[in-house]
């Protein structure tokens, strides 16, 4: 196909960046149960923390975490979101009765004026895949530094990011090894590129080979966007013997203001949500025995060029006594 | 290093699981390491007489002497045989006996002597690879016998040679087995990682994963090319075509406009082109690049960057054109545009285009559950109204792959497009169409639209404009074709699907068995000439108002 002027884009890719004011993306993240329902617990029971306060919501799309508030006694609320979506959350507020006490802005957050000039409390769905592949924190940070009284509240409050080992053999030699031989000619030059990007994909919970272990947790309150560039040690100790093809990331999201805490996941072991999880294949397969630990480094970095890309480093070793099954190595990859 | 604390946390979980939760991986069925199965699988030795199988040769050879009176050894050795004459007693044997046919006692050389019995009867016959290591003792017997008498000097002169021959003999045994152990190896490391096969460190993962599940990964550059690659309709229907036909591309120039990954080019060469010219303005043509060179076709495709309005081809003309430039809906999005542009500008007057033919077509659909899921979901999200958000699944027409049971009325064929005729007005267009219910609908909820391509070996052969691609290899018609249609083997394009806005009007049902009839406008709105609008209009015979609606590709 490669269409000329396509730039690379297969149809369903610019279907599907078309459809994004639309349907697709907000279908799904109101579908994604997890998600809505933990945001709809953290606020909407949580009265006595929303009652009579300015609400922000960073990046609103369809105003469901806006309308919440509203429910939980908000006395007003902001939302602000650069698509067009907002024209359709603003018919959205209208039929629900609640445009007396929600204000949509459309266009960014550094740009809008706000009706207010601090919040009581910012919420936000700010999370991309990995956590921070196009995810919005840097502009919860911005709004928090800007908008955030003294002593005001963030929702979620807190996000920590956990690796893991898998055994996926199966799948890797559908995804990676379909390169060696495409209806019986070598396509490795596609193998390289293939490596390099981490996939989104749903884990089994049976392939996870290690211990899972957070690698990084970040503290809205305190956070600052330098810090979503950073290098962090881990260490995998094996739980059984096995091979590790992948290291896996997810994350959890904690809502620690709430009266009773409340977290979700985007494990392998959990529910499924739209976030999935992200598999970084490695280049060796590590093979592993219970107890040995596979002790490696995780960087994470804005591409310099466009910084809406991550360039993500892996480094590893596994540590064990047998000569013959030490293996070392490391990987970037590229989500762009 | 990170400014942040890697604290693990001990407060309560609430909510959705934890990853820090207890214990995550406390597997119920925790899969331990079992040890491998031994190397020294043994060879089988199937019986040349009946099925028995043996582990030794000798036994097996002893087996057919005792049971059968067929002295393998003793044939051999009367008959002189070389290598191939006991392969070819093997097989002559072995079919024999496989057809019931008894072994004459008087097994002469030409019996057996048509090359036919080099072909083995038994997949991996383990006899015919041990032929080289059956011992020659009868051979001796008999040589010492003749020898009896004769100097003890040639005596010991024949032992070395003896000796020599059974050291080479055993070498060969050896390096056998060495070859055999790593098949064995490759085989069982093959069933360990794949778990389907319940290996011995097999996940044990019940289903294949859905690729559908598969987030579609838009940031992936390989991914668009993957889809397409292990779209098997498209790339099957493509290289069937092209293999089926290497006569007609034998000596040929090709050009293939817009060659991704270079496949269809290296298809080409493949089939003996004498030249292919592949064009793509995307960066995936570097790769296109590298994979032509690895498989060794540089000096057969040449590769060019650009629009191939731009480009300057190395020729004047070219004896073919393929390409796969159809996109969803047959036309949006699609380079038919560019594609023609090249077949004006490069091919040969009597030249051939693949494909060559795509039949279009539309059917009505009744969707409840899809109406349901996708568009009542919204009167009622966490208990909002959020209705608001149904308005634009009207006015887009939608990707999907339509369950076949979904289509309620026969299809109709809208337009047939001749590749080798059409033009670009052709693109735009507007036609009739109808159809008869074949069950009770509750609702009318929309249409589908598809294409089936069609690959015909010569610019002269016809395609009726109503030919279905399922029903052509049946009837057994020239050439190939394939369909995007429902009930079909899904592909990448699926099928587009438009939805008929039933919100304001309440949607009425009918019976099987009613007509209904209408237009179907492909056209190209005036402010985005990359963009399609697809309308509709549809009336019941009982109906009196005709119904009509606009929907975008976009």
């Amino acid at each position: 196909m490669a269409d000329e002027n396509m730039k690379g884009m297969d149809h369903a890719e610019v279907h599907y960046f078309n459809s994004y004011n639309h349907h697709g993306i907000h279908e799904e993240m109101l579908k994604d149960e997890v998600r809505t329902k933990s945001y709809m617990k953290a606020i909407v029971d949580n009265k006595h923390l929303f009652k009579d306060k300015i609400v922000l919501d960073v990046g609103c799309g369809t105003s469901i975490l806006s309308m919440f508030a509203v429910k939980a006694g908000a006395k007003h609320v902001i939302g602000v979101d650069m698509s067009t979506i907002i024209e359709k959350a603003r018919e959205i507020v209208e039929v629900n009765g609640m445009s007396d006490k929600i204000t949509l802005l459309q266009g960014k957050m550094e740009e809008v004026e706000l009706p207010f000039p601090k919040v009581d409390i910012i919420i936000s769905e700010w999370m991309g895949y990995f956590l921070l592949y196009e995810s919005m924190l840097d502009t919860v940070l911005y709004a928090r530094d800007k908008y955030l009284a003294p002593n005001g509240l963030i929702f979620p409050d807190k996000a920590t990011i956990f690796m893991a080992g898998i055994e996926d053999g199966e799948y890797k030699d559908e995804k990676i090894g379909f390169w060696d031989s495409v209806y019986g000619f070598d396509y490795s030059p596609l193998k390289h590129t293939a490596l390099t990007e981490p996939l989104v994909d749903t884990v089994e919970i049976k392939a996870v080979v290690t211990d899972p272990k957070a690698v990084l947790t970040l503290d809205l309150y305190t956070c600052k966007v330098e810090d979503l560039a950073f290098s962090s040690p881990f260490t995998l100790d094996a739980r059984r013997d096995d091979f590790i093809h992948a290291l896996i990331a997810w994350f959890d999201i904690d809502f620690t203001a709430c009266h009773k805490p409340i977290r979700f996941s985007t494990g392998p072991h959990t529910k499924y949500t739209h976030w999935k999880q992200t598999v970084f294949y490695l280049r060796d397969v590590l093979t592993v025995q219970q107890g040995e630990r596979v002790i490696g480094l995780l960087e994470n970095k804005p591409n310099y060029k466009n910084k809406r890309d991550l360039d993500v480093k892996i480094s590893y070793k596994l540590d064990t006594d047998d000569p013959t099954r030490q293996a070392e190595g490391c990987c970037n990859y590229k989500m762009c | 290093m990170s400014s942040f604390a890697l604290r693990i946390e001990k407060e309560a979980p609430a909510s959705s699981g934890s990853s820090e939760a207890s214990d995550i991986l406390n597997l119920k069925d925790d899969e331990g390491w079992e040890d491998a199965e031994p190397d020294e699988e043994e060879t089988q030795f199937i019986s040349l007489m009946d099925d028995e199988v043996f582990t030794d040769i000798m036994q097996m050879l002893k087996h057919c002497k005792e049971k059968h009176s067929f002295d393998f050894l003793e044939i051999r050795q009367r008959l002189g045989l070389d290598f191939y004459g006991n392969i070819k007693l093997v097989n002559y044997v072995r079919s024999r006996v496989h057809s019931g046919q008894a072994i004459p006692s008087d097994l002469a050389r030409s019996d057996f002597d048509d090359e036919k019995f080099l072909k083995p009867v038994l997949e991996d016959d383990a006899l015919l690879f041990t032929l080289d290591d059956l011992p020659q003792v009868p051979e001796i017997s008999q040589e010492s016998e003749h020898d009896k008498g004769k100097g003890v000097e040639k005596n010991s002169g024949a032992l070395v040679a003896r000796i020599t021959e059974l050291e080479e003999s055993l070498r060969r045994v050896y390096s056998q087995y060495d070859a055999y152990r790593d098949t064995v190896k490759d085989i069982l490391d093959k069933k360990w990682e794949d778990p389907s096969t319940g290996g011995p460190l097999g996940t044990d993962k019940e289903e294949k994963r859905d690729d559908d599940s598969h987030y579609f990964s838009s940031y992936s550059y390989n991914d668009i090319h993957e889809v397409m690659l292990k779209d098997s309709v498209r790339t099957d229907a493509y290289r069937d075509f092209i293999y089926n036909n290497k006569s007609l591309f034998a000596g040929k120039i090709v050009l293939d406009v817009g060659c991704g990954t270079g496949i269809l080019s290296m298809f080409c060469a493949k089939a003996g082109a004498a030249r292919v010219i592949a064009v793509d303005n995307s960066a995936i043509i570097d790769k296109a690049r590298e994979n032509i060179f690895n498989n060794g076709f540089t000096d057969k495709i040449t590769c060019l960057r650009g629009k191939i309005e731009e480009v300057k081809l190395p020729v004047d003309k070219v004896d073919i054109i393929v390409s796969e430039w159809m996109g969803y809906c047959l036309l949006y999005e699609a380079m038919l545009d560019s594609v023609i542009w090249a077949r004006d500008k490069y091919l040969q007057p009597n030249g051939l285009m693949v494909p060559s033919h795509m039949n279009m077509w539309v059917a009505p659909v009744a969707d409840p559950d899809y109406v349901s899921d996708h568009i009542a979901f919204w009167r009622d999200v966490y208990g909002f109204d959020m209705k608001a958000m149904q308005s634009g699944i009207h006015e887009d027409a939608q990707v999907l792959d339509m369950p076949a049971a979904t289509v309620c009325a026969e299809p109709y064929p809208f337009l047939q497009l001749s590749l080798h005729t059409t033009t670009v007005k052709d693109l735009v267009f507007k036609r009739k169409w109808s159809g008869k219910l074949k069950k009770d609908i509750d609702a009318l909820d929309g249409f589908v639209i598809w294409f089936d391509s069609f690959f015909m070996p010569s610019r002269e052969e016809v395609v009726p404009e109503d030919a279905k691609a399922e029903e052509w290899a049946a009837s057994g018609k020239k050439g190939l074709a394939f369909t995007t249609g429902p009930g079909g083997k899904v592909t990448h394009w699926k099928q587009g699907v438009m939805l008929i806005d039933n919100t304001k009007d309440n949607a009425a049902s009918w019976k099987e068995g009613e007509q209904l009839s209408g237009e179907l406008e492909y056209a190209v709105p005036e402010d985005n000439s990359r963009a399609l609008t697809v309308g509709v209009s549809w009336k019941f015979k009982t109906q009196e108002k005709e119904g009509s609606q606009i929907w975008k590709m976009r």
